[in-house]
């Protein structure tokens, strides 16, 4: 289990109780959370949490000139994300007919999306215009195409996995936390303004 | 029969072949195990008929017996579904109507209020521990799946309102004052106290415990509102901007914690040929290798024909190195001294300048190694083993002896 999470860990992935279970519970035993944190500052590493501790990753311990280099492309890697994730989680709020979105351990059903794109011209185009993004490009143009590609790009940088191969459902991964709490953190640090989306939903004080 | 219809045949059969049992229960307010009765006072309970009144006794559960106060049309009928707290004021009304009747000597009365006062604790203590229960696992199971904030919110009202009503009830309750007004009625003083306030800092804990996870869902349930906010916001703002490129934030003086997140390592491990634990397994592996491997189907190049031309081409001739011309001298000397021993490294301190003295020993191995068919006896000095296990030998020199054919 140590060896493996390990290495997960150093091929820059994100354990949770989606991706794996196992590990997940192993993390959360603050004793073997220890050992492993201790085994990466061996290599400059340390154990990280996501803000709600849904997941774990490494980050570096001290951040020298060598780590910033590093820091630099994981960074450029999440501006390429950050369009698309956006567009696909807003794109499920209405596929899912619901105003709230995605949260780690939520389930897709590619029967099911389908279905509700099929049905919703807005929602067809909205998926074809992924095109746009770089890595979602795709020489068949038809909706199951498209979906296909979404879902298994998003699979491949680690936001969902595959839970189910032959009913194609997917679950949403811990690593949404992070990119949830990155998108707060932009909006917040570069005053971006969100009031147009304000108006559309609107919570009073429950208790 | 389909599973909820087996469900009820079983029901009603237990009813039936236990009649006996439930209508002692239900009359007498309680009936004690014995060995007889064993197995069929367990089956009532399992199907919630009865529950347990003590150790070795057991009792009709609240609702049956509301049910059958209903059926027969008893006095003591009551609406279930009013306020929990309207029945703690019952509960004092019949104590104080048993008082009286105590004080005033009124045996027969005394025990109806008392069956009265015990079928109300009873139905209190069910009451409350059913509602516990019930809500606590309503909540546990993350008050089911639904849709939209909307949902979410009259659900959290819904439970709230339960909640409150629970709190309201163990409140009113009052366990002392209860207790301190059947102080000199030992028999409902033990009632209250065995069927009713002892059980009170359970329920009270089940209510915490709701109340722990309302706060978690409450808390969630913001977070969930947040981040559609924070996703439809930042939708809207990328549809209005779509050359926006986020700040680096990777390039600032002191990056954000958010950011620190190493880069992806790639990790690749070779297996170790001389590992003769995995020799089988290598092996097997190799076997599996196609024959017709990517190189071997590579297309092959044309090769481009030399030009041949008649002009004689230049002879050039390479000169021995150096290395190769003191060797040959020194078996030369090895040679002409048969029978002898000698010493490269010794040879080369004499004779050979020019080649360090750790080439020379390894060209003159190599070429004895070569020349094994000859009349060449080799001994190889080794240096003392400093590390005896790694798989090195260190030649310090080498000695090499020519036999003679000759007699």
């Amino acid at each position: 289990m140590f060896e493996n999470i390990i290495k997960q860990l150093l091929q820059g992935e994100f354990i949770c109780e989606i991706s794996d279970e196992s590990a997940f519970q192993f993390l959360q035993d603050a004793g073997q959370a220890n050992t492993v944190d201790e085994f990466l500052s061996r290599l400059g590493y340390r154990l990280a949490k996501t803000q709600n501790e849904l997941a774990f990753y490494a980050a570096y311990q001290h951040i020298d000139h060598s780590a910033r280099t590093d820091i630099r492309k994981t960074f450029q890697q999440f501006r390429i994300e950050l369009y698309p994730v956006v567009e696909w989680l807003d794109m499920m709020m209405a596929c899912l007919n619901q105003d709230n979105s995605l949260s780690p351990g939520d389930t897709l059903s590619f029967s099911s999306l389908m279905q509700a794109i099929e049905q919703n011209q807005a929602l067809a185009d909205r998926l074809l215009s992924f095109a746009k993004f770089k890595d979602f490009a795709s020489s068949d143009d038809s909706i199951k195409a498209r979906l296909e590609k979404l879902l298994s790009m998003l699979n491949k940088w680690g936001y969902l996995k595959l839970a189910n191969r032959d009913m194609l459902i997917y679950q949403v991964t811990g690593k949404l936390d992070y990119f949830y709490h990155a998108l707060q953190f932009i909006q917040e640090h570069e005053q971006i303004s969100i009031e147009q989306a304000e108006d559309d939903v609107i919570q009073e004080s429950l208790l | 029969m389909s599973q909820a219809a087996a469900g009820i045949d079983r029901l009603f059969k237990a009813l039936a072949n236990h009649s006996e049992l439930i209508a002692e229960a239900y009359l007498q307010g309680v009936v004690y195990q014995d060995i007889d009765n064993q197995r069929a006072l367990n089956q009532l309970r399992q199907l919630k008929v009865l529950v347990k009144h003590n150790e070795d006794s057991y009792r009709v559960s609240g609702r049956l017996s509301q049910f059958i106060d209903h059926a027969l049309s008893s006095d003591r009928v009551r609406r279930l579904d009013t306020d929990l707290a309207s029945w703690i004021e019952t509960l004092e009304q019949q104590i104080s109507l048993y008082q009286d009747a105590w004080n005033e000597n009124r045996q027969d009365d005394c025990d109806n209020y008392f069956a009265e006062i015990e079928r109300l604790v009873f139905d209190l203590a069910d009451t409350l521990e059913e509602n516990t229960r019930y809500l606590l696992m309503l909540v546990n199971s993350r008050f089911a799946n639904v849709r939209t904030v909307a949902e979410k919110q009259k659900q959290n009202a819904f439970y709230i309102s339960r909640l409150e009503k629970l709190v309201n009830a163990i409140s009113s309750l009052q366990p002392e004052f209860l207790l301190e007004i059947v102080e000199e009625q030992p028999i409902v003083y033990e009632l209250l106290e065995q069927h009713l306030i002892r059980l009170l800092p359970k329920y009270q804990q089940r209510l915490q415990d709701i109340l722990d996870k309302l706060k978690v869902f409450l808390f969630e349930l913001r977070q969930i509102e947040m981040r559609a906010q924070l996703v439809q916001g930042f939708a809207f703002f990328l549809r209005q901007n779509p050359g926006y490129q986020t700040r680096d934030w990777s390039e600032a003086d002191s990056i954000p914690e958010i950011w620190n997140q190493i880069r992806p390592l790639q990790l690749q491990a070779y297996a170790d040929p001389l590992d003769h634990a995995l020799e089988d397994e290598l092996i097997e592996i190799a076997q599996k290798i196609k024959t017709d491997s990517e190189a071997l189907l590579a297309k092959q190049k044309n090769r481009s024909i030399n030009v041949v031309t008649l002009a004689s081409q230049e002879k050039q001739q390479l000169d021995i190195p150096l290395y190769r011309k003191q060797l040959r001298i020194f078996l030369q000397y090895v040679r002409s001294n048969s029978n002898k021993t000698i010493s490269a490294l010794a040879f080369k301190q004499a004779f050979v300048a020019n080649i360090e003295p750790d080439i020379w020993l390894a060209c003159v191995l190599n070429e004895c190694l070569r020349r094994s068919n000859q009349n060449l006896q080799m001994e190889l000095r080794h240096r003392e083993q400093e590390n005896v296990f790694n798989g090195n030998q260190k030649i310090t020199d080498i000695l090499l002896r020519h036999r003679s054919t000759q007699p």
